[in-house]
């Protein structure tokens, strides 16, 4: 097995920066489509419904994988409230790697249960960690600008006081 | 089953954060030279090689092109694999199906990465479908926080847990002439006045990036009998996929699904005669990304009653002096070079089956040994190895 050697003389080792942009055209598809377009259009949190075992599909898609069926359009408008399950909360900023953008602490982010059933990891406005610990019941607040992101149209989910 | 298959030539490079002294493959060749050498053979003697990583987090795709000559492979048959974390496993798996189906005698299986090529973070927020939840993504640490924190409710563990088991790695670690991070950590306080990273993460909770390879050399029964004395057999592996969690990565916090990891171990332990998993089988390497992740897996692998993970550590069952020691190479929370990470696993159990660990040697004799990986999203693969079979 290997070992680290020190060499005797400094060899000059170079890094080769490629700093390469990429970018990328991926399609909605009709499903995802359909969600995109409703949280545009009418900030509504739409998904499909399967024909057999009647669960929400989430995120909305063409077969329900559990009954091996077509989902088809029966679509189901959801509230947008829900219940936090779990949280965090960055303590050392990152960096969003797609996007360039600095992450800034605290960048609360949490597993939420929507009324309806289903789940998504989405911001908390909450930013206050002692008053994070207490958040439970929240609700979608939906973005004024940069619109056409789909679940991006939502800015972040607010506390609702009970 | 097929024919038996025995590991015969064991390698690795040792663990840094950076290596400007080498490219990908020169320090893939390393731990394949050292594998070679491991066995005693030449790279004439191997017949198919079968490399993994995680293909673009260096930025390249199909990166086993360029290693061609310096891993032994010209001309001869091999496949690249990717799985995602468990990659490492998978590519063990694969040259044990070869093997085990008569098509080769020998192959040589390799896990790597070269982390300092490339950005991790960057390339698992890439596994999100870019039309659906990106933007909220933060890597792998982000989901395992939320775990850390639903693993505290739900089994009344303390951050003393996490911490004596972070102490434990550093032990092993020390010990590992491999091993990245060597912290000499003296008490839990030390690791209790980390920092925060991600809440309720610390710094020393999570595991580093890590520049390194391993390689395996595989034979059938009767080439392992002519080049070793003491082959080490693949018993059995597992693979379960599943798909995430619908609330979350990696973890269910919702205590409603089913874990891979649980189908995985029950399917291993029933196909193998195993009642009781930590009497049957003496050690295990486990991929724990994080010390919080551990507590969990020796519940999900059935190596205590659930809710008690914590207890195991507090016993100090897990030691390397322990009944059952679980990561005496100071395991992932130490190195962690992602794509060669579930191979270390496979390598480091199977050092302790020929009781060639060295300092990290376990105190009990090692006949059966587990090595698991993590992937993702919520895939496992189990690999089962015997001294004989």
């Amino acid at each position: 097995m290997t070992t680290e050697k020190k060499a005797e003389k400094k060899p000059e080792y170079i890094k080769v920066e490629i700093a390469r942009p990429r970018a990328y055209k991926w399609s909605s598809g009709k499903y995802l489509g359909k969600l995109y377009k409703e949280a545009l259009e009418n900030r509504k949190l739409v998904t499909n419904r399967c024909p057999k075992c009647k669960q929400l599909l989430w995120p909305p898609a063409g077969v329900c994988g559990r009954c091996n069926v077509e989902a088809g359009e029966d679509w189901v408008v959801m509230s947008g409230e829900g219940t936090v399950l779990q949280y965090t909360y960055l303590v050392f900023p990152l960096w969003d790697p797609h996007y360039g953008d600095r992450l800034a602490n605290p960048y609360p982010t949490a597993t939420i249960k929507l009324d309806d059933g289903v789940f998504l990891v989405h911001f908390l406005e909450e930013k206050d960690p002692e008053k994070l610990k207490n958040v439970k019941r929240v609700q979608a607040v939906w973005k004024e600008e940069g619109r056409g992101r789909g679940l991006g149209d939502i800015l972040y989910f607010r506390t609702i006081d009970e | 089953m097929g024919n038996r298959v025995a590991i015969v030539g064991i390698g690795q490079t040792y663990h840094k954060s950076n290596r400007k002294d080498v490219t990908q493959p020169e320090m893939v060749a390393e731990a394949v030279r050292a594998a070679l050498t491991d066995a005693q053979m030449k790279p004439k003697d191997v017949e198919a090689v079968f490399t993994s990583n995680m293909e673009t987090f260096e930025g390249m795709y199909l990166p086993d092109h360029m290693m061609v000559d310096e891993v032994g492979a010209f001309m001869k048959p091999g496949l690249k694999v990717n799985t995602g974390g468990t990659t490492g496993a998978s590519v063990v798996e694969e040259g044990f199906h070869f093997v085990a189906s008569g098509l080769f005698d020998t192959a040589l299986v390799i896990g790597f990465e070269k982390q300092d090529c490339g950005d991790t973070t960057a390339a698992i927020t890439a596994a999100v479908t870019p039309v659906w939840g990106k933007g909220v993504a933060t890597g792998a640490i982000g989901e395992f926080a939320k775990q850390a924190l639903t693993y505290m409710q739900k089994t009344g563990a303390k951050e003393e847990h996490a911490a004596m088991i972070r102490l434990k790695a550093d032990k092993g670690a020390c010990k590992n002439p491999y091993a990245h991070l060597k912290l000499g950590l003296k008490s839990i306080e030390e690791v209790l006045n980390s920092g925060y990273l991600v809440w309720p993460l610390r710094l020393l909770d999570f595991c580093p990036q890590s520049v390194g390879a391993c390689a395996l050399i595989l034979a059938s029964e009767h080439k392992a009998k002519k080049i070793t004395k003491k082959p080490v057999w693949i018993a059995d592996v597992v693979t379960v996929h599943q798909e995430p969690f619908r609330a979350g990565s990696f973890g269910d916090p919702t205590g409603t699904e089913e874990y891979s990891q649980d189908i995985a171990a029950e399917r291993l332990y029933k196909r193998n005669g195993i009642t009781n998993p930590t009497k049957d089988i003496c050690m295990a390497e486990i991929y724990e990304p994080s010390n919080w992740e551990e507590m969990s897996h020796y519940e999900h692998y059935h190596f205590c009653e659930k809710n008690e993970g914590w207890k195991m550590v507090e016993k100090g069952i897990t030691e390397m002096e322990g009944a059952f020691p679980v990561n005496p190479s100071g395991g992932v929370i130490a190195t962690n070079p992602i794509g060669a990470t579930p191979t270390i696993r496979v390598a480091e159990a199977a050092l302790q089956v020929r009781g060639d660990a060295g300092e990290h040697q376990v105190t009990r004799d090692v006949h059966t040994a587990m090595a698991t990986a993590l992937g993702g999203p919520n895939w496992t693969v189990v690999t089962l190895l015997k001294r004989s079979l």
